[in-house]
């Protein structure tokens, strides 16, 4: 066992910031409400990137990416978030989801069209996976495609499609098979946004942004030819992207999140405390919480480290994966709460007209209530722990 | 970096898991409850054959060579079986009593098992400072059959003869275990080459990774409990009320294993955080040990709550280590100091 990292890695790390330090945006990103001047700014970002030769950290050299090893993808993202880089934002699905899938699973073809554009921060996706009767239960997706000549017909229902109304591109999950086991006939496919019989519906959150959306497809017609593996074979595919990412993409929200808790102690130092205490940092009970959280923050990043170093080892994440992301996201939301707590009144003061909070931490709020639902609720997490890595029965 | 066990490691583990299950089994702890001493000569005697009291002292000394990450280990499975003994104050004593003028031969027979070390942390000097201590400290955990004492001062490490000192041993929350009020009146001591900072930080190390041992085991149980305890037709682990309790108590013990190992490896190597980690690793995994032994003797329902079953003996033991090196508020509050230092 050891923490120190090679002299390579620390090279890697010196060279890593010094071009964050000289080029990360000194703008700040658009208000929450504006999803099309985000995607300027995000993809301009991703453009700087691409062009210096850091975009794609983890994608395989030959499709453009960096091809860093493991370690060097963790050091990346510390320093990433160190300068407080933006987070991937509207990138995030093309990056961290289509892109991924079409590395493991695309066609050469496939991959040599799409994933140069998604590095170069070209094109946005948005994913086409959740409906409203599929969400915990996915499998349960009752969209349906029937193969036509060389195309599929789609006709159903998606929800909770992030960025949809500013994508050129959908990783979409159809069911092509009704008569299969619900895992067995579902087909991955890559989907043109904006074609004829789509109908696309921004869904506004609580947040007061509208960055999801629910699609509609009536007899909408995607070539075969953009089916990622095999039809009938998309659970597969789906599955495919997970033991992708290794939990290294995770560690720039932590560390940004270990970020904002140094930033939140300060504030504590600054704001006045309960009962006419001078500061908020006085009270025994706020510095305790806030100590509380400093220790499980550091304590998340070793867990992260320990499940890295394993990762290195066995090149499939395991279980520690749920228990991060688990951890994570209810930490998260103890972090807004007591900042909501520490902050007071001035908190909940600062709203735009739309529900939106013109304060950085009113924001975090609000938008943190998302992070036990997305991308498998607390209670699914949960599940994955009890039943995969503690063999617990169904 | 690499915070996993690296093969030797992991033989190191095994090694010390093979042996606790025969000799710190459930029915020799009864056996240790039912005694007036608390104390198993057996594994003790089989530990200090094994080396287990010299695991991170260099060969030249007399030890195994290795560091602090394999005593983590050792407290780890310590923590799994709760093998009763004086294995903290005599680990630690082993680390500081060979190396000095006062040595005098002290080492061999600590690590032969012919001592055993009971540890009195003073770190605001209630004792005094230098050869002499005078004072009573209570709640002194395995003080009973010391044969020495560990006064861990602000500063100074001193070793006093228990034949020295004036000791009523009595029961405590852990049958497993004994404590005691230590009475030194003039009582002499020998002022040992070790900083006090530096071991108390390896102590309290060590003290969270028995507790994260204990909240690891904590888990296993309930786990093995609930797959074959059958109410309403089915397994209870397949209830989402228990099977979600089981997955926090997993996270809890995750979140504990890996602080400790980083505090470990950390002070092992003298890293920047290395202080900082100490706290995190100790308020974590005492947490986690409480919590998970709490939720141990939910999910065993009835049986839990019997004395017969195991689950309290291990909520036990965790209680008496929030009180080895500091409890989790104090460890918060020394993580949150510089904030309002600072100001």
């Amino acid at each position: 066992m050891e923490l120190r990292f090679t002299a390579d890695e620390e090279a890697f790390r010196s060279a890593a910031r010094r071009w964050l330090e000289q080029n990360v945006p000194r703008e700040k990103r658009p208000e929450i409400g504006d999803i099309r001047a985000r995607r300027v700014y995000d993809m301009t970002w991703q453009r700087r990137m691409y062009d210096a030769g850091w975009a794609g950290i983890n994608w395989p050299k030959e499709y453009g990416g960096r091809g860093a090893t493991l370690m060097e993808q963790l050091v990346w993202y510390e320093e990433y978030a160190r300068v407080g880089a933006p987070d991937v934002n509207t990138g995030f699905v093309g990056l961290k989801h289509a892109g991924p899938t079409l590395i493991a699973c695309g066609s050469e073809e496939q991959k040599k069209f799409h994933l140069p554009k998604i590095l170069a921060g070209d094109v946005v996706w948005c994913q086409g996976f959740s409906e409203p009767n599929a969400g915990s239960d996915l499998a349960n997706l009752q969209t349906r495609a029937v193969v036509d000549g060389d195309d599929l017909v789609v006709t159903g229902q998606k929800i909770w499609t992030s960025f949809g109304q500013i994508a050129e591109w959908q990783e979409l999950l159809v069911r092509t098979d009704p008569n299969a086991p619900k895992h067995k006939g579902i087909t991955w496919v890559i989907c043109p946004m904006g074609l004829p019989g789509m109908d696309v519906r921004p869904i506004k959150t609580l947040a007061g942004n509208q960055d999801f959306c629910e699609v509609f497809y009536d007899g909408v017609r995607v070539p075969l030819a953009n089916v990622v593996g095999k039809v009938n074979d998309g659970w597969r595919v789906a599955m495919a992207t997970l033991s992708f990412e290794r939990g290294t993409a995770f560690m720039s929200e932590q560390v940004r999140l270990a970020r904002h808790l140094d930033e939140l102690i300060e504030v504590a130092g600054r704001v006045p405390g309960p009962s006419g205490r001078a500061r908020a940092i006085d009270d025994d009970e706020i510095v305790r919480r806030l100590a509380r959280a400093k220790a499980e923050v550091e304590a998340m990043r070793a867990m992260t480290y320990r499940s890295l170093s394993l990762a290195a080892r066995t090149s499939m994440p395991g279980a520690e994966a749920s228990m991060i992301r688990l951890f994570f996201s209810e930490l998260i939301q103890r972090i807004d709460a007591l900042a909501m707590e520490i902050i007071g009144q001035p908190g909940i003061a600062s709203f735009a007209p739309d529900g939106s909070s013109h304060d950085p931490w009113g924001e975090r709020y609000l938008t943190g209530l998302s992070q036990t639902i997305g991308g498998g609720t607390k209670e699914i997490q949960r599940n994955i722990i009890g039943e995969r890595a503690l063999g617990l029965p169904r | 970096m690499d915070l996993t066990l690296s093969a030797d490691q992991e033989a190191v583990r095994d090694a010390i898991r093979d042996v606790l299950r025969e000799h710190a089994s459930s029915e020799r702890l009864r056996d240790v409850i039912g005694s007036p001493e608390g104390f198993d000569a057996r594994i003790w005697r089989t530990a200090a054959e094994l080396g287990w009291l010299g695991l991170s002292l260099p060969e030249t000394a007399g030890g195994a060579g290795y560091g602090l990450p394999e005593a983590m280990i050792l407290f780890v499975e310590l923590g799994r079986t709760l093998a009763p003994g004086p294995w903290l104050g005599t680990v630690l004593a082993a680390e500081v009593a060979g190396a000095g003028a006062s040595a005098n031969g002290r080492l061999a027979p600590l690590l032969a098992g012919r001592e055993r070390i009971a540890i009195v942390d003073d770190p605001v000097d209630r004792l005094g400072s230098g050869k002499v201590l005078t004072g009573e400290v209570s709640g002194v955990i395995d003080g009973g059959g010391a044969t020495a004492f560990l006064v861990l001062g602000s500063r100074e490490v001193r070793w006093v003869a228990a034949a020295g000192v004036d000791v009523t041993s009595s029961h405590c929350i852990d049958p497993t275990r004994r404590m005691a009020r230590a009475r030194f009146e003039r009582a002499t001591a020998d002022v040992l080459a070790g900083h006090a900072a530096r071991l108390r930080a390896r102590g309290t190390v060590l003290a969270a990774a028995e507790a994260s041992g204990v909240a690891e085991r904590a888990v296993e149980m309930s786990v093995e409990y609930a797959k074959v305890r059958e109410q309403f037709g089915r397994p209870i682990g397949s209830f989402q009320a228990i099977k979600h309790r089981c997955a926090d108590m997993a996270v809890r013990a995750e979140v504990a294993r890996s602080a400790v190992t980083y505090a470990a490896v950390a002070l092992d190597e003298g890293a920047d955080d290395a202080a900082l980690y100490v706290h995190v690793a100790k308020s974590l995994a005492t947490d986690a040990a409480l919590a998970n032994t709490t939720d141990g003797i939910q999910n065993h329902g009835g049986i839990g709550y019997t004395w017969e079953a195991d689950p309290h003996l291990y909520l036990k033991r965790a209680r008496l280590l929030e009180h080895v090196f500091g409890t989790r508020t104090e460890h918060l509050d020394a993580i949150a100091a510089p904030w309002r230092d600072a100001r």
